[in-house]
């Protein structure tokens, strides 16, 4: 079997890493703020592994211009980011979801406030060893029956006579809620099927590279060799997950990525913010491979139907 | 009233230390009490049944069994595998080694102690579970007995040099007795110096096994991350979940927050009581071989 994720399994242990540090980052984020505030102001930034991508560069290049302000980008996941905004231990949460109505009661002093960023869609993917033997798409049926654990074999959905590895999130995940909205019709749908349960997009993605007979969720951006995108099938359509047929609303499982504040954003956090709407924080948007929010509603749209 | 010597100067030093062991001695003390505190919500919500519910989905159930039972079977496995090869090494250096050999064989084992959670977790991830899955024709690698094979290799310094050093307690004169007797130098070990030092070995043993229990960065990449009891219950080469990796992916969502923060907490009182336990055993043990 060839294995070409080394890089990004450490990658995805960094991540990991910094996944279950930020929780500790979170508990002391009130420090660091005490502490930093002499010479220079600090936004404190954490949340899904989705959006991060896009920020992380971001304020790398917003610092340069800004020398005074300082950014710390963690990661833990949109459950974390709405979390740290609702209870104002972060400036700005990262949420690949939408914010529930039961986290907006819950922080509800904090008059949470969600700003999109940029759009981007979930894709079913599967080990390239599945892949390569013919699973090229999946019904939304199948794939939900994958999930409850009433198919368990990629034989029963034509690929190869081995059992399935399913691949489940951590529940507060936006990735997971999008995912199960589109499958079941509840963001917090359980899934009997799973045999695992991972974390970040990067450690899902390592571990469905390693596997050669595993399925699992991820954001479109993460896609590579060794984990496939496949398409959705509705009746003879098949539906890809590509950039396009996310513009164009075609594709089924599309969302917005968030940013979360506690009331209006002020000051340093606002400008950051303006920075990531403004035409070069959009470049950022889409060189991380997700969709800008100024990129038009494709004429396809239009056109009826651009899926194959 | 008696002076004892201990008290007889209460000058500034006196205060001092006295402060500082204070706040050393009650920091665990106050631990214990707020873990307890904070957990009473889920006891509130899920009774008692919170200890042997299999069920853990945030928002709707809160059961502890699969955790516990998860970090059971991972240490009680890690000690299993450890113990030949622990005490295979230890006899080795305490009972045939001598001098700068032994340091070096020791001066190594205990730098293997200080390799962080995260390298052990690392290799985990890119090789263990790989040579698991492939070794023993499973579908995936992450289980419970990768988790208590690697949790293995992490003790494996700590038990091997504390019981190094309970067999090098043993006074010498015991072992010159058994060869004059006429055994052989098996015999030797085996009859006289092992049971001489079986308490300070069973210590030994604890304290890893209380490490063991702890460990969070490096089970959690391969145990799987499912909170369930696998089918049947003594398959160890299914998925499972232990407490601190439990507490480790949900703990930043949960943050302080409704009864799944205080069912985490609960999850930390039952680890904090079951190492604890550990630790004073072996500690007892160790101390007792003195």
């Amino acid at each position: 079997m060839p294995r070409r994720f080394s890089m990004q399994l450490i990658m995805g242990i960094a991540l990991t890493l910094l996944g279950a540090g930020v929780s500790v980052q979170v508990w002391l984020g009130g420090w660091t703020q005490v502490f930093a505030q002499g010479s220079s102001t600090v936004i404190r930034v954490a949340g899904s592994t989705t959006v991060l991508p896009i920020v992380s560069p971001a304020a790398e290049r917003f610092q340069i211009r800004n020398p005074s302000v300082k950014i710390t980008v963690n990661a833990g996941g949109s459950g974390v980011g709405i979390h740290g905004a609702g209870t104002r231990r972060l400036d700005i949460g990262l949420a690949s979801r939408e914010i529930t109505p039961k986290e907006n009661n819950r922080y509800a002093s904090s008059q949470l406030n969600s700003i999109v960023i940029g759009r981007d869609a979930v894709a079913c993917v599967v080990s390239s060893e599945i892949f390569n033997s013919g699973v090229h798409s999946l019904s939304k049926q199948q794939i939900g029956d994958i999930y409850l654990g009433k198919i368990t074999n990629w034989q029963q959905v034509g690929g190869p006579d081995r059992s399935i590895i399913v691949i489940d999130k951590e529940t507060h995940r936006g990735t997971r809620h999008v995912f199960m909205q589109y499958l079941f019709g509840k963001p917090n749908a359980r899934a009997p099927g799973a045999r695992l349960v991972t974390g970040s997009n990067n450690e899902e993605q390592a571990k469905i590279a390693q596997s050669d007979a595993a399925i699992g969720m991820l954001s479109m951006a993460w896609i590579n060799d060794d984990v496939v995108g496949i398409g959705i099938r509705d009746g003879r359509q098949v539906i890809q997950p590509t950039l396009e047929n996310v513009r164009s609303g075609s594709f089924p499982i599309a969302r917005n990525l968030n940013l979360i504040t506690a009331g209006n954003p002020v000051g340093a956090a606002k400008q950051f913010i303006d920075y990531l709407l403004s035409p070069e924080g959009q470049k950022i948007v889409e060189a991380s491979g997700y969709i800008s929010i100024h990129s038009p509603q494709a004429v396809s749209q239009v056109a009826g139907s651009h899926s194959k | 009233m008696n002076k004892h010597p201990m008290f007889s100067e209460r000058g500034p030093a006196f205060w001092w230390t006295g402060f500082t062991a204070l706040i050393a001695s009650g920091t665990i003390f106050i631990l214990f009490v707020s873990l307890v505190i904070e957990s009473v919500p889920v006891f509130k919500a899920e009774g008692i049944s919170f200890l042997w519910g299999t069920d853990w989905f945030a928002g709707e159930a809160y059961g502890a069994l699969p955790m516990v039972f998860g970090s059971l079977v991972v240490t009680g496995l890690a000690v299993v595998i450890v113990l030949p090869f622990a005490l295979g090494s230890a006899i080795l250096t305490s009972e045939f080694l001598n001098g700068r050999l032994r340091l070096m064989v020791k001066a190594a084992m205990e730098l293997l102690a200080g390799v962080p959670g995260i390298i052990y977790g690392l290799m985990g991830i890119a090789l263990l579970t790989v040579w698991v899955r492939d070794v023993f024709g499973l579908i995936d690698g992450n289980t419970l007995f990768t988790a208590g094979l690697l949790l293995a290799v992490m003790i494996l310094p700590t038990v091997m040099t504390l019981a190094e050093d309970a067999l090098r307690a043993v006074p010498g004169e015991f072992r010159d007795t058994a060869l004059s007797l006429g055994l052989t130098r098996m015999e030797t070990v085996l009859k006289v110096v092992v049971p001489e030092a079986l308490p300070g070995l069973a210590g030994a043993v604890f304290l890893g096994l209380g490490r063991a229990m702890g460990e969070t960065i490096a089970v959690m990449l391969v145990i799987g991350g499912i909170d369930r009891i696998p089918q049947p219950w003594f398959n160890l080469f299914a998925p499972g979940q232990n407490i601190p990796s439990k507490i480790g992916r949900e703990a930043a969502e949960a943050l302080g927050f409704d009864v799944q923060w205080s069912a985490l907490i609960a999850l930390g009182l039952l680890l904090f009581v079951m190492v604890m336990t550990l630790t004073s055993a072996g500690n007892f043990l160790l101390g007792k071989a003195r």
